[in-house]
This record gives C-alpha cells, structure tokens and sequence, in this order.
C-alpha cells in the first residue's frame, strides 16, 4: 500500500512536469520529439534499472561507470567488417558486461566484503580495462545506426522500443523463480536462506543482469554520440544510485519496483531539459538535481516515518 | 567505551598464545602497517628509485593530500557513515580560496574557504539527522549542488592563483620533513584524539556499532553527527587548500579522485565500512599505501589502463586478506 502511495507521488509529479513540458514544447508528443527525448534518456533509465536490481538484493554497484564504459568500448571497436557485424559487437558487448557484472557478483557472494567495497575496487578494475580496450576517445558506430537510432526508424522510436523491450524482460525476469528470490534475499537474506534458496546464486544473477543492462546503456551511449569515450560511464554511477532511490528502492534491499526507477529517471530527466527551455543556465542543472533527491527522500522517509508512529 | 577495549585487551592476554594471534589479526589496522612496511620493502628491493630518501620525501608528501582527506572520512565512517562530497568540497575549497585571494587577500581567502567548506559539514549532518537522510543519499546530493555551485560562482573557468602561505605549506620542509605531511601527522594526532580519547569519540563508535542501541542509551546522536561530518569536510576543505599551494592552480574537478580514493584508504586502512571497528592511525598506512601502490606501478611504466587494473585487483585482494567482515548485520 505505502508503495502504491509512493508510486502515485511520483506520478502525479511526473503529470505536472509533463504538463509544463507541454506547454512550452508542443511538439512533446510528435514521434520525433519521442525519438529525440528517448534516446537521451535511455543511458539513464537503463543503468538505474542494473543499479536497481543490484540494490533489490541488498548491494550497490559502485562499478556500474566503468562497466558502462566498457560495453560501450567493446561495442565501438569491433571492427565493422568483421562477421557479424553490429549485431556480433552488441553481442559481445553484452556478453563482457555481464561477466564484469557477474564476476562483481561472485566476488560479493563469496568474499565476505561489503558490496560497496567490492565494487569500489572493481570500478579501479573495469575503468582500467576499458582504457586498455579503448585508450581514447573514438572507435566506430555505423552512421546508418546512429541516424536511425536517433531521428527514427519510418517513424519509430527506436531508443523507446529498446527501453519498452528491456523493461520487458525484465518484467520476465521477474516472474521467474529467480525474480521471487531477489526480493526475498534483499529483505531477509538469512530468512531467505533457510528457505532454501542458494542465496550466494542469486546475488551473482543479480550483478550478472545488472551488467547487462548496463552494457545495453552503454551502447545506448555509443550510438547516440556515434562515438565510444573510456571516461563518459563515470557520472551514471551515482546518478544510477540518485534515480533508484528517487524511484523507491531502498538501501536495504527488497524495497521497491522497477516502474518507480522508470518514473524517478524519466522526472529526472524532463525536469532537466524544462530548465534548458526556461532558458536558464545549463549550470544550474546540477543544483537542481540535488535538491530533487534531498526534497524527494526526505518527504518520502518523513512521510512514511509518520505512517509507522 | 574506552573500557570495553581494554577489557577485551585483558582477556585476549589471559587466554594464551592463540587467543592472542586471533587478538593480532582483529588488529586489522596493525595490518594495515605490515602490509605497508612488506610493500615499501618490494619496492625498494624491486623497483627503481624507491631507495632514496628524496623519493621517500616526494611519497610522503603526495600521500599527505590524500591522508588529510582520508582522516576525516574515517571520522565519519566510523559512525556507519559515508561521505561521498569530499571530492566536491576538495574543489570547492580550492576555487572558493583563489576566487576571494583576487579580491580581499590571501588570508581572508583561506578562511572563507575553511569556513565554506566546514559548512557544507554542517548542512551533510543536518540532513541526515534531521531529515533522515541516507548518508550516502544526502552527501551525494550536496556534492552535486556543489559541483553546480561552482559552475555558477566560477562561470566554468575558475581561476589560479598564487598564495605564499599555501605555496610554503605544499612545497615547503621543515629539518627535511615536508610541511604538508607534518600538517598531515598533526591532524591525525588530534583526530586520534578526537575519535580515540574523547567522550565524543566513543559516541561515534557507539553509533557506528548499533544506532538503535546507542540511541537509545543516551548518545547525543545530533551532536556527534554534527562535529564529525563538520570535521570531515573541514579536512576536505584543507586537503584542498594544501591542493591550491601545491599546484597553484584550481579546477572544478580536481577533488574527483579523491572521492573514491579516500574510502579506499580508509578500508585498506582496517576500518569496517560497517563502522565501529578499526583505529585512525590504520587510515594513515592507507593511504600510504594506496600512494605508494601507484608510484610503483607507474616506475613500472604500466599503461594508464593496466595500472588501474592492477590497482584493482591488488585493492581486492589486500581486503580478502584483511578486511573481511564476519557475516553479521
């Protein structure tokens, strides 16, 4: 029920913002504004959906960066001759990412460390590879891909109908036996494992999908700027973590749905790209998004703190 | 508090030589000094350069910006926080004091600086006590409107400058010593004091070990949030200064490695993330060791990318053989 109450909060905020955005941008619901607005979201929405799942489990991934960065410079330097093509370098991709993910996972399920170690020092580990990968700023994207990726496709959003087939199977996911596990680990983890259930799998599962939904934002990131960057992951760390927690998940795991993670990126983003339109300074951009997380988790804690007393 | 470690210290004498091997690695910040001294050994032994007491000066010196960070994160890790603004306030520190020095002077610069940055502190903990913040939530968010701030303030381009007190403490030496690894030293010394000695200190610990059970005994939860997280960034702000006079210049991203490294000095230093376990001065051979991990892999001549790797790995396996957690909370 306090769920559903969060979710309507953000809803309803998210209604107003739209609101606004539609009176200072008719065009908000033409196919191409939807390409255009979907494309530049779609890095965002999905790292948080990897951040989210690894919080669901009671973790954090402070990797997430530097994976991102990593798919992306796998994604860019498979050569574009090579057989497969840009099908093969998003397999590949994906297929990197969510080893990276996993191995952050195995490292958390049998370590003993604290996930938030963990991943600290795997984020040295991955941001390094990626370098290795890819040194500087470049690589190759095939400009069809980017043209169609980011001015649409006959007409269709194609960054929409990535993010729409993501969340889908995540909603899969979900239903699956192992999709019952994560929310019962992330809330009892020791409940969880007299239960029965291989606590230590379900954790690496979970980092797993978690890179590959970062691997498929980072090539998100890649076709819409035509280029790879080595560097370019490193804010999605923490505004992965910012937009989860915006959306409801709790630090303590088992807290929380993906449609509020879905709804916290999209406010996030909106709100961002009005100031662009009130024509004032992007600088102010960031001040923003600060207080958005402050203001939103303090009348969320407040709010429910009251419920309990 | 103080009582409870002398107490367990009694036992693990009583109970023979095994209960005390066990007693030695609980220490895990006597560790932190093993690893450090095995470390600095290799390299002496391995690589060159490492053997002379100019390169000893130059490492002791470079460590000393990360360490200044370091020991007010341990002072705030220690109560089961985190700060993750330390890199903003490094920044904020740097640009603020170059900014004013243009204007009004140097010394008035330093101290508005200092006093920016211990309110940033102030705000950190009145978040999380008040409104209940995360820490992490809470000091994420003010590192990013920080990080605006100062796009506003600097309009992008923030400005260098040339500041004789700070240019002395960065450079300067005193029988050999670098002035800023004596203000290092010092600042743990009385950090030491602050978290080991004081009243205040063992509410930290206290809070850091259970905050439902020390809330409800009596620490004076605001209080102790308050001086720790003030402390924490007010080192932050000085780290930066120190920054300011050792390059001469400031940028709105100079405090970024810090973010991430000061954490990694504080755990490598023996302190539990969980908080309530660990001593400060393990925090220095952190970060030590953390600057001495990277002169060494950069004498090797590794790529930018295989360096990080190796760092990487290194970090992890350090922490298995130290830094593991008994599997509670």
């Amino acid at each position: 029920m306090r769920n559903r109450l969060d979710l309507l909060g953000l809803c309803a905020l998210l209604a107003v913002v739209l609101i606004a955005y539609q009176r200072l941008d008719p065009t908000l619901l033409h196919p191409s504004t939807i390409t255009i607005l979907s494309a530049q979201f779609l890095p965002l929405i999905l790292a948080a959906a990897g951040q989210t799942i690894v919080m669901l489990t009671g973790g954090i991934d402070l990797s997430l960066g530097a994976v991102l960065s990593l798919g992306m410079a796998v994604f860019v330097i498979y050569p574009p001759d090579a057989p497969g093509g840009v099908v093969a370098a998003m397999a590949l991709a994906l297929a990197v990412t969510m080893l990276a993910g996993a191995a952050n996972g195995v490292l958390v399920a049998y370590a003993g460390l604290p996930p938030i170690i963990v991943t600290l020092a795997a984020s040295f580990l991955w941001g390094g590879v990626t370098l290795i990968v890819l040194p500087q700023p470049g690589g190759h994207v095939p400009e069809g891909l980017v043209r169609a990726y980011n001015f649409g496709w006959y007409g269709l959003a194609l960054p929409a109908v990535a993010i729409g087939v993501a969340l889908g199977l995540w909603k899969l996911i979900k239903t699956t036996h192992f999709g019952l596990a994560l929310y019962a680990v992330g809330g009892n983890e020791h409940g969880a494992y007299a239960n029965g259930i291989d606590t230590r799998r379900v954790k690496i599962y979970a980092y797993g999908f978690a890179g590959l939904f970062t691997g498929l934002a980072g090539i998100g990131l890649a076709i819409q700027t035509g280029s790879g960057d080595p560097t370019i992951g490193v804010p999605y760390t923490l505004n992965s973590i910012a937009v989860a927690v915006l959306g409801g998940i709790s630090f303590f795991g088992g807290v929380g749905q993906m449609r509020g993670t879905l709804l916290g990126a999209l406010l996030l983003g909106l709100l961002t790209n009005l100031l662009l339109f009130t024509g004032i300074s992007t600088f102010y951009q960031m001040i923003l998004q600060g207080v958005v997380l402050i203001v939103a988790v303090a009348v969320k804690t407040l709010a429910t703190r009251k419920a309990v007393a | 508090m103080t009582q409870a470690v002398q107490d367990s210290d009694v036992r693990a004498d009583n109970a023979g030589p095994r209960r005390s091997f066990d007693g030695l690695r609980g220490n895990r910040a006597l560790w932190a000094f093993g690893v450090l001294a095995l470390t600095w050994v290799a390299a002496i032994l391995f690589a060159r350069g490492f053997d002379s007491l100019a390169s000893v000066r130059y490492l002791v010196q470079t460590a000393s910006f990360l360490g200044i960070v370091a020991v007010g994160q341990t002072l705030v890790v220690m109560m089961s926080g985190i700060d993750l603004s330390v890199s903003a306030v490094v920044a904020l520190s740097a640009v603020v004091c170059a900014q004013v020095a243009a204007g009004s002077g140097s010394t008035v610069a330093v101290l508005v600086a200092l006093a920016v940055s211990a309110l940033v502190g102030v705000v950190n903990a009145a978040g999380i006590v008040w409104l209940r913040l995360p820490p992490m939530v809470m000091t994420l968010a003010s590192a990013t409107v920080i990080s605006g701030a100062l796009l506003i303030y600097t309009n992008g381009s923030p400005k260098s400058a040339s500041i004789p007190l700070l240019d002395a403490l960065a450079n300067g030496s005193v029988a050999g010593i670098p002035l800023a690894t004596v203000l290092w030293l010092g600042i743990a010394a009385v950090a030491v004091w602050l978290l080991h000695l004081s009243r205040l200190g063992g509410y930290a610990f206290a809070l850091g070990t259970s905050e439902p059970a020390s809330r409800a005994s009596g620490v004076p939860v605001p209080v102790t949030t308050l001086v720790m997280y003030a402390a924490c960034a007010l080192l932050a702000g000085v780290a930066g200064l120190v920054l300011l006079g050792f390059t001469g210049t400031s940028s709105l991203t100079m405090g970024n490695p810090y973010q991430l490294l000061s954490i990694a000095a504080v755990v490598l230093g023996g302190t539990s993330i969980l908080g309530g376990r660990g001593h400060l001065l393990g925090t220095v051979a952190g970060a030590l060791l953390l600057t001495l991990l990277t002169a060494l892999l950069v004498a090797w001549n590794l790529g930018e990318g295989l360096r990080q790797v190796t760092l990487g790995l290194l970090i992890i396996v350090l922490l298995l053989v130290y830094a593991r957690e008994r599997r509670t909370s």
